[in-house]
């Protein structure tokens, strides 16, 4: 079965409450859609699949329009612990002061498929961590990654519906002919690239 | 920080015009850089050749030089 819930205008933690009770009502695996309107209900969503055993995947569609969707199994949904007493509404886990640098579609130096295999489980893992780079900055091959590696553009989507900016040099994207391609985030320039990260207080480029 | 002086900027259709201008002006001796484009000219992005501002004529004749027509030419404080 599959379900769309619409939390729009729900203040936290109505939007986790109203999940689980629709989780609840599922009696066979299915899809189940939550729409929500701000980054932290996403965060707090996500992190209520996490403890269900659900996968999830969650996109920004426009601005305050969020959809996080959780791949419901009924044995998974009964079996999750009920979680502790306040964690439904935690605060912001964006980490202000952390920027991740993506300059190539690779991660380390060596063998090219095994360094591409390496950089979509390094996003990977980027989405599972409580928190949330404040910027995820995508520049020369780093440009395949909002573009066309399905992978990546599906973890980045997701961090960027937790609140995480994804920007892709626009110049990167012009040399490479990716302009028209952009799947995920904004077009930035060398000016805000810079900017981001001399306020950094942390950068991690894998 | 870098006092801002004012440079004759010429922005390009496409980051590859912008290359290839660079490589003409150093063949041909013309002075200036590559920058990124000055947010006073664009919100965009992209590459941008500064050149000094008593330069426009030799920057016209490189541009025509490259067969490259640029997307604007004018003054700007960098």
């Amino acid at each position: 079965m599959d379900k769309v819930v619409d939390c729009r205008g729900m203040a936290c933690p109505l939007p986790v409450i109203t999940s689980k009770k629709a989780i609840a009502e599922f009696t066979e695996d299915g899809t189940m859609t939550v729409l929500v309107d701000n980054d932290i209900a996403v965060q707090n969503l996500t992190r209520l699949a996490d403890h269900n055993g659900f996968a999830v995947h969650s996109a920004k569609k426009a601005e305050k329009e969020y959809e996080v969707v959780m791949q419901v199994t009924v044995g998974g949904g009964e079996a999750a612990p009920e979680p502790q007493e306040g964690w439904t509404c935690l605060p912001d886990a964006r980490r202000k002061d952390l920027v991740v640098v993506l300059s190539s579609d690779r991660m380390g130096s060596g063998d090219e498929a095994l360094g591409k295999k390496l950089m979509n489980a390094f996003i990977f893992a980027l989405t599972s961590q409580d928190a949330v780079p404040d910027k995820i900055i995508c520049y020369n091959m780093g440009a395949y990654l909002t573009t066309e590696n399905e992978k990546a553009i599906e973890d980045l989507k997701s961090l960027e519906a937790a609140g995480a900016t994804v920007m892709t040099c626009g110049t990167c994207l012009d040399y490479y002919g990716l302009k028209e391609k952009l799947q995920v985030g904004i077009i930035s320039n060398m000016y805000d690239i810079v900017e981001a990260q001399m306020q950094a207080g942390t950068i991690i480029r894998p | 920080m870098r006092e801002k002086t004012l440079r004759l900027i010429v922005a390009f259709a496409s980051t590859h015009d912008a290359m290839a201008f660079e490589e003409t002006c150093l063949s041909r001796g013309v002075p200036g850089r590559l920058i990124p484009l000055p947010r006073e000219i664009s919100a965009g992005c992209g590459l941008a050749w500064s050149a000094p501002p008593g330069e426009e004529a030799a920057v016209r004749e490189a541009l025509d030089a490259a067969g490259i027509r640029e997307q604007a030419l004018r003054p700007c404080l960098v």
